[in-house]
């Protein structure tokens, strides 16, 4: 059967989408009842006041600014909280809440607040409350988590100088401190003691656009516009809800009734809402670009210990036909660090045209120099929702039977995936990445987990020489080569074979305006949308 | 009949401290660690930080000890904290009971409306045009499956009227026309199954009713057609309907997630079903054993309710 391609619709029809009519039948059928082509009715003069309700797919779980894990605790606080950098749509760093900032040596950085900023209780920000904040961030209390300290910075101690000026002092040399400001889903700064005056799972007090309302878990978070926030003439809107509607049908359904204003939807309901002419939809890449892994342990001789046969099977992989199949066309080429995550990614046409060009005879003569041109049986893992992660192991598979590799893909519920993933109990599976502050987020693992994944390897030492030196070195121009020269050494070595970054889908009415899709996976763009 | 419910009582405690047992153990029997879901998987924690975080939640002490607070807790009002969000779960409960109550409630109040009325014409009317048509609704309604039902009526207002039914909840109490029209849709497509089976039953049972020998002396001693049936059979017919329209009552409580998910209704079951993505033990163990403290008591209610139909059971 190697010669038979799998096809979009039979990739639908097995992972159920077409035969489970219920959910999509519905949408196809009514699609008949009337939609004209989308037309936007852009202006470029903001106006102030209305409603926003934005649909999130899941419930923020609690609104707690510290050490919060699931994704969904930072679109139920991103509007209340800020940090004392901020990224803009690109990924530039601009100042938030500090006026400038200054790194005297490679160990300490001294950031100047802005002053006069005042939190939603109407206590204006100082020093003190950054070194509240940065104290929990190193220790965050229930329901935060300690495990996200894997991404808070080597920050050994947090220091007032004066009321405006706070100094961070670090265990050694961490280029990370920037990006983990800049992202802000873990540094939101709240005040002083917040923690022993309220209940922050329901309740927050932040210097962010929106001052909360409330919050009724598993239903609505619902804030008012901040008339103090210091980024005036932000925000736009008098009222901000983020309503919980897990059901992507139910979200349609109320994007177009007009009962929400904006929510993030599949390629393929976006598709069809693009049809509507109240409704316009925005897409952009996301850090969640989707790869394989592999673990290489001692006396285990599994065949891709040896290079050759990852590289095969990255050549053997037609990336454009995994795009067309799995994400109706949309999608671009990753590698180790996604595009669209500022100047660090390398260029899409060497990725496309030279370090993961599919390529079926150089597959076919790699696995054949490392004597298994006979092929091999392989157990991958894959993620078993969102659908996506499973489809795109079923089309892999397909094109690893070119080279004589029978996959045996092995669906999992995230939790037992993550499991086996956290402990390297895998041969292989077929993961999603997430955001990560610091380019270091997306390379680390090949110095921090070498022993639990890779144990029967023999890494290259420049891999590890490489992480070190960009984490280690403040000035981000200096770091493009490093990070460039990182992956491609990773390249070569292909522990890990980068696929595809996919895009994002938000579909908003066409009375909201200056909207975009995050890179960060947050609704950042709400900050400064407007209503028409 | 007060030592009938006296012993019933006492029967409800073996069955919910088994059920408590059975719940306990099959939500630990769950594949998956609850620490991986908490963490998100994140592979740079230490072994220490998990245990940290294992002994945070309480879960590295032996499971009779856990399941001991779990039950103490229970008994004294406070079954513990969610796992994921620290709130109370006696808390997470009060909120989303009453929504589910509500929209069991209109299903119920549909289904005895219409169903028991269009079973007692279908029978009455045998063969009739009526009771074809009778008969093919409730098959459509029972092949329905109510999430299917739920997106096509949501989809078609959302695109015929451009109306949904407002997405944030409204308490009954705080605005009852804006609650009603939340939840009335909902009501509907849950109930559409639950007309059919009341129907189907009410149907069959009022014919068997309907050939027995005292409606036949009832017939000819000259009562009229609408007393035989309204009042000699219907009143026998409805035992066991009474007891269906019990067990869907249960069954709803539980069965109406999907329904509430679809429409966002942060009722029981669709907490239930976030608690169980999460691995929120003690939510998933107090939301179950609700759920089936409901239906136990429920199926009391149903028992109870027969001396009141029919005499003659309460008489013995």
């Amino acid at each position: 059967m190697a010669d038979h391609q799998l096809t979009r619709r039979e990739l639908l029809k097995r992972s159920g989408l077409l035969a489970g009519a219920g959910l999509v039948a519905p949408s196809a059928l009514l699609e008949a009842c009337g939609t004209t082509t989308t037309t936007s009715t852009t202006s470029t003069t903001p106006k102030r006041g209305g409603k926003v309700t934005w649909a999130l797919e899941q419930d923020p779980t609690y609104l707690a600014p510290f050490g919060g894990i699931p994704t969904s605790n930072h679109w139920g606080n991103e509007f209340m909280y800020d940090s004392l950098l901020q990224w803009d749509k690109d990924l530039n760093v601009q100042n938030a809440l500090a006026e400038s900032y200054t790194t005297p040596d490679d160990r300490t950085y001294i950031f100047k607040l802005k002053q006069g900023i005042k939190f939603h209780n109407g206590k204006e920000l100082t020093a003190d409350d950054v070194k509240y904040s940065f104290d929990l961030m190193a220790n965050p209390p229930l329901p935060g988590s300690t495990s996200y300290l894997g991404q808070f910075p080597a920050v050994a101690s947090t220091d007032v100088v004066d009321k405006y000026t706070v100094k961070f002092t670090m265990k050694k040399p961490d280029a990370s401190m920037i990006g983990f400001l800049a992202w802000g889903r873990y540094s939101g700064i709240a005040p002083v003691d917040m923690y022993k005056q309220l209940n922050p799972v329901t309740q927050g007090i932040g210097t962010g656009p929106m001052k909360l309302v409330e919050y009724v878990p598993n239903d609505h978070v619902t804030y008012t516009r901040f008339a103090d926030f210091w980024g005036k003439p932000l925000p736009y809107f008098d009222d901000l809800v983020l309503k919980v509607l897990p059901d992507e049908q139910a979200r349609v359904a109320a994007l177009r009734s007009g009962a929400v204003d904006g929510a993030t939807v599949s390629p393929d309901n976006a598709r069809v809402l693009g049809k509507d002419k109240n409704l316009v939809v925005y897409k952009g890449l996301t850090a969640a670009f989707r790869e394989i892994q592999f673990t290489v342990k001692a006396g285990e001789k599994k065949p891709w210990a040896d290079r050759r046969v990852r590289q095969a099977i990255s050549a053997a992989i037609n990336r454009q036909d995994l795009i067309d199949k799995v994400y109706s066309g949309d999608g671009k080429y990753s590698g180790f660090i996604p595009p669209g995550y500022g100047k660090y990614p390398i260029a899409a046409s060497d990725l496309v045209n030279r370090y993961f060009k599919f390529d079926l005879n150089k597959a076919k003569q790699l696995m054949s120099d490392a004597g298994f041109s006979s092929g091999f049986p392989l157990t991958m893992l894959s993620i078993a929702q969102p659908a996506d992660m499973t489809q795109a192991a079923e089309v892999v598979k397909e094109h690893l039977q070119q080279i004589k590799i029978d996959v045996n893909i092995v669906p999992q519920m995230i939790g037992e995936f993550a499991k086996n993933n956290g402990n390297g109990s895998f041969d292989v599976d077929l993961t999603s990445r997430g955001m990560r502050g610091d380019p270091n987020g997306f390379v680390a693992e090949f110095v921090n987990n070498a022993k639990l994944w890779w144990p029967g390897y023999e890494m290259p030492p420049d891999i590890a020489a490489l992480v070190a030196k960009g984490i280690a070195t403040p000035q981000q121009d200096q770091r493009y080569p490093i990070y460039t020269q990182l992956q491609q050494t990773l390249m070569n070595e292909l522990l890990e074979i980068p696929l595809v970054a996919v895009y994002k889908y938000q579909v908003v009415t066409s009375r909201l305006h200056n909207m975009y899709v995050a890179f960060t996976d947050f609704n950042t763009g709400l900050r400064q949308a407007w209503l028409g | 009949m007060h030592r009938y419910v006296a012993r019933r009582l006492l029967q409800m405690v073996p069955t919910l401290f088994g059920m408590s047992l059975a719940i306990f153990l099959m939500v630990r029997l769950m594949p998956g660690d609850v620490i991986d879901v908490l963490t998100g998987g994140d592979v740079s924690i230490t072994p220490a930080q998990r245990e940290g975080i294992r002994r945070t939640l309480g879960l590295d002490k032996p499971l009779p000890v856990q399941y001991l607070q779990w039950v103490g807790g229970m008994a004294a009002g406070n079954p513990g904290l969610s796992l994921r969000s620290h709130e109370p779960v006696g808390a997470i409960l009060a909120r989303a009971l009453p929504i589910t109550v509500e929209l069991v409630i209109i299903a119920v109040v549909f289904a005895v409306a219409l169903g028991i009325p269009l079973g007692v014409i279908s029978a009455s009317r045998r063969e009739s045009v009526g009771d074809y048509v009778a008969r093919v609704g409730g098959l459509i309604g029972l092949s329905m499956p109510s999430f299917w039902l739920a997106t096509l009526i949501l989809l078609f207002t959302s695109i015929v009227f451009q109306w949904i039914p407002a997405v944030s909840f409204v308490p009954f109490l705080q605005d009852p026309l804006g609650n009603l029209s939340q939840v009335v849709i909902p009501g509907i497509s849950v109930s559409v199954f639950v007309i059919a089976i009341v129907m189907r039953m009410t149907r069959a049972t009022m014919l068997e009713v309907l050939s027995q020998d005292y409606v036949r002396t009832a017939r000819a001693k000259g009562a009229s057609r609408r007393s035989v049936t309204y009042h000699h059979a219907l009143r026998n017919a409805l035992i066991p309907v009474v007891t269906v329209v019990g067990f869907q009552v249960g069954t709803l409580m539980s069965g109406a997630a999907i329904v509430e998910v679809i429409f966002g209704l942060p009722g029981l079951g669709y907490t239930l079903i976030q608690a169980i993505f999460a691995r929120d033990y003690p939510l998933v163990q107090t939301t179950t054993m609700l759920l089936a403290t409901i239906f136990v008591i429920l199926n009391l209610t149903v028992d109870l309710l027969y001396g009141v139909i029919d005499p003659r059971i309460r008489a013995r």
